[in-house]
């Protein structure tokens, strides 16, 4: 299972779907989920696109960041869109190509979760990947409902920072009995992108992936341990790679053994916590790891 | 635009979207970087630590890729022995190896041996790369690792060599003084054959004298002496005429010329040479034991050779020191002073010994053998400790006489070991040539350049370039390494001979790693500093700003906004972030 990332580079394919010269922060987790993801996907993909970071990343116009058509679109309508893209291209008997409704976690866990759930319990035929940097980074790093609790943003500053949990998005969809789910990491790039293969592969349901992808921008860390850091998330089991088939199958892909104060400590979004705080962290942690085991061991399916 | 009916009753509406018709190529995004990557290969601990400077993490590298020739090639321009030193060579290497912070040190004098066997067996050449032919040659006396190395290496360097040796097969304490169980005879002469297919000229059966040396004077440019220590130091006390001379023991065995012999043996000294003895008598049949002034840790044989003899039946006895020994009819009595620790030689080094009064103990034995050191034969063997125009270079010492002479080997080198020597026969054919080229004073500082880390050890790769080290000098500590990327797995072990088997023949105890062992081992190797193209660079950058030019990664600084994620995640530290303001 540790394995998974050692050799990755023989496994993983040189060419890219994405141009230079786009205008993402430096270190920026998005944009490396991307080219991971196209990898996976491949030419045959088209992109929908609501306001997020990668709104601009994709390029201002008359720029365009990537090598397959991107639909720019509302913020709350990234599953509505997709839906109908992929209903036309169905009228143009185009099965082969891929729609990929790319969202950030504003735009999943807040703003865009209706139309979203209303698009996954009709089970359409698409991927939904939101890439998670945990607050709205793109319009100066206001909390959403995936800021981690004991995180600080402009809207939680100071002493008020978030003392709420991040919402679970992936049991919600789960939720849906959709046929596949996964989390994946931009720091675990094998693993990532086969599970974008996976997702390209059963074509016919709503496939959702939600990719943590680091900000040193908003989280305030230097740049070059954002990827660093995105695999301490995984490491510390703040952020656990697993995936759900319909909605029931859950397999575990990484055992994190590190404590979370090695993930805490290089941020300075979470530098005013006590140990206190962060041993309310450890056991919040903990806790979700042994539900996310228990659901495990209890798979209906086996 | 006019609406198109179409015949199944639908209609093309016109979508009135603004699309894209450029990249964002045009943003040179490499104007907001002010911190710039860069590809930086470094030192690694181990190829600082080798007396002969192999480039160990690229030798594991390219093993691990099987390209074997080349890892071979690699290892054969800097040192022409692999097969030996990949079986008696001490391995500082893997005592300074970083994945001893991880897990267990590579076993690189496995794979060193298994890379010098592959040579044999392929009949691989040395490396032809030569500098041109100057018309100069150099007289070199004493066949040993030492002078078999320089004749090598000046070779390499355009010189003509004529070793003279005593004895009647080159290899010196190789050939001598190592018994067939740590290095079978056919695979020394195999590396020695290889270095005259080189051009190395070797005269044996030619005794050295001070007279040759002043006859041959004329004939030749340089010397370089490198005759070792072959005569036994004597303990010097009441009846030490009973006692047999270890090294001449290890030569009888090794010309297979031996009278049988049998009961127990007592081997004085801690070295090497009383390790070898006392598992020679072993096979033979005895029952030996090591009789040592100090405590079995300060025992200057390497520890593997310790355990071995001890797993062997080869009992230790710390703390004495014979001060008599009297002939009784066929045994021998042993009279043995007990010894106390009365200091250390240096912090944390070997203990310092003297008498613990009166205790003594008498032991009966059927023969003893002495193995308490060697030194020089004749004076002129020794190099001068000073004066005017003699330079002492850490393996060889330079005296410029007449003729420039060099001394190395075992009379030079501190630690006396196989790899040492084939240094002082590296160092000494550099700094003859440097002396050639550029005249005595910059003799110390021209080697400086070709240091692999912070020295001694030279590279003669960098040197037949005549450029500096193209890596950074900086030694790759583990806290550089990205461990992420590796997981911990056991070291690959070698099938050796179980005890009961190896204690009743003299063929090797240890085998050669197979294809598959060596494979898996190298695996495990960091390849501290060195690029081995894992990608890594190129995967996880944010800009696709790591690209190929030539096959070569190269970072495009157009777009390059040195967020430095490439050095963090490289795993081995073979890239550094430069500030550029």
């Amino acid at each position: 299972m540790e394995d998974c990332q050692i050799m990755l580079q023989q496994k993983i394919s040189d060419k890219d779907y994405m141009y230079p010269g786009h205008v993402a922060c430096p270190g920026c987790g998005a944009a490396i989920a991307m080219r991971f993801a196209l990898k996976a996907l491949g030419e045959k993909t088209m992109m929908v696109i609501p306001a997020c970071c990668w709104g601009v990343i994709a390029g201002p116009y008359p720029q365009t960041s990537l090598k397959v058509p991107i639909l720019h679109t509302a913020f709350a309508t990234a599953g509505a869109t997709a839906s109908g893209l992929r209903a036309a291209l169905d009228m143009k008997e185009d099965t082969e190509t891929t729609v990929v409704a790319w969202a950030g976690d504003g735009g999943t866990f807040d703003i865009g979760i209706q139309a979203l759930s209303g698009a996954v319990e009709r089970n359409e035929d698409f991927i939904y990947v939101c890439y998670d940097n945990e607050a709205y980074m793109n319009t100066g790093v206001q909390r959403s409902s995936a800021t981690p609790f004991g995180s600080r943003t402009t809207t939680t500053p100071g002493k008020d920072w978030k003392r709420s949990r991040k919402k679970n998005i992936t049991e919600i969809l789960a939720a849906h009995r959709i046929p596949y789910a996964a989390t994946a990491s931009i720091a675990f790039p094998e693993d990532m992108i086969q599970k974008f293969n996976v997702a390209k592969q059963l074509k016919g349901g709503t496939r959702f992936l939600h990719v943590f992808a680091s900000c040193p921008t908003g989280w305030r860390i230097p740049t070059e341990i954002s990827v660093k850091i995105a695999r301490l998330a995984v490491q510390t089991n703040v952020f656990p790679l697993y995936e759900i088939k319909n909605g029931i199958d859950y397999r575990l892909n990484y055992k994190g053994d590190r404590p979370v104060t090695d993930y805490l400590k290089v941020q300075g979004r979470f530098k005013h916590l006590t140990d206190d705080d962060i041993k309310q962290i450890q056991d919040m942690v903990d806790e979700d790891w042994e539900l996310l085991r228990r659901k495990m061991e209890n798979n209906l399916v086996t | 635009m006019e609406r198109m009916k179409k015949q199944n009753g639908t209609e093309d509406i016109p979508l009135f979207i603004s699309r894209s018709n450029i990249t964002t190529e045009i943003n040179k995004t490499g104007s907001w970087r002010f911190a710039r990557p860069k590809y930086d290969e470094k030192t690694s601990p181990c190829s600082a630590a080798c007396p002969a400077g192999e480039d160990i993490a690229r030798i594991q590298m390219l093993a691990n890729q099987e390209s074997f020739k080349e890892a071979v090639h690699t290892i054969l321009i800097e040192n022409p022995f692999p097969a030996v030193c990949g079986r008696v060579c001490f391995h500082p290497c893997e005592t300074a190896c970083n994945r001893t912070g991880f897990d267990e040190p590579i076993a690189i004098r496995c794979l060193e041996r298994f890379l010098g066997d592959f040579a044999i067996q392929e009949s691989m050449k040395l490396p032809p790369e030569k500098l041109p032919e100057n018309g100069k040659s150099v007289c070199i006396v004493g066949a040993g690792p030492a002078g078999l190395a320089a004749g090598y290496f000046l070779t390499r360097l355009g010189y003509s060599c004529h070793i003279f040796e005593a004895s009647s097969e080159p290899g010196g304490i190789l050939r001598w003084g190592i018994p067939e169980y740590r290095l079978p005879v056919k695979i020394l002469a195999r590396e020695i054959e290889r270095i005259k297919d080189f051009g190395v000229k070797i005269n044996c059966n030619v005794p050295m004298s001070q007279n040759f040396l002043k006859e041959t004077k004329s004939r030749y440019d340089a010397f370089f002496i490198a005759c070792g220590y072959s005569r036994s130091m004597q303990m010097n006390i009441p009846g030490d005429q009973a006692a047999s001379d270890g090294l001449e023991f290890l030569r009888h065995m090794r010309r297979e010329e031996i009278t049988p012999l049998t009961g127990t043996a007592a081997v004085v000294g801690g070295g090497n040479t009383a390790v070898d003895i006392a598992r020679s008598l072993v096979r033979l049949g005895l029952n030996p034991i090591i009789v040592y002034r100090r405590r079995k840790q300060d025992m200057p044989a390497f520890k593997h050779e310790v355990e071995m003899a001890r797993k062997e039946g080869v009992k230790i006895l710390e703390l004495f020191a014979p001060i008599q020994i009297e002939k009784t009819g066929g045994a021998c009595f042993l009279t043995l002073q007990q010894m106390k620790i009365s200091g250390a030689e240096t912090s944390g080094g070997r203990a310092v010994v003297v008498p613990d009064g009166r205790v003594t103990q008498l032991r009966r034995v059927d023969h003893v053998f002495t193995a308490i050191g060697a030194e020089p034969t004749e004076p002129w063997q020794f190099p001068p400790e000073q004066g005017p125009e003699t330079l002492h270079l850490g393996h060889c010492t330079f005296a410029h006489r007449d003729r420039p002479l060099m001394f190395g080997g075992d009379l030079t080198n501190p630690i006396k070991s196989v790899t040492d020597a084939i240094a002082s026969g590296k160092q000494a054919a550099m700094a003859l040539d440097a002396f050639f080229k550029k005249g005595w004073d910059a003799n110390a500082d021209r080697l400086a350049p070709y240091r692999v880390g912070s020295g001694p050890a030279l590279s003669m790769e960098s040197y037949l370039k005549g450029e500096h080290t193209s890596r950074n000098r900086h030694i790759v500590s583990y806290e550089e390494i990205n461990t992420d990327y590796f997981s911990t797995a056991a070291r690959v072990l070698s099938a050796s001979l179980a005890v009961d088997e190896s204690v009743h023949s003299f063929l090797e105890t240890e085998e050669t790693y197979t294809f598959d062992q060596a494979v898996e081992e190298t695996y495990r190797c960091f390849k501290c500093g060195i690029c081995d193209s894992c990608n890594n660079c190129r995967i996880f950058c944010p800009e696709v700003a790591v690209v190929f030019k030539d096959s070569r990664r190269v970072i495009d600084l157009n777009y390059c906004k040195g967020c430095g994620i490439c050095v963090v995640e490289c795993p081995r530290n073979a890239m550094a972030l430069e500030m550029e303001i």
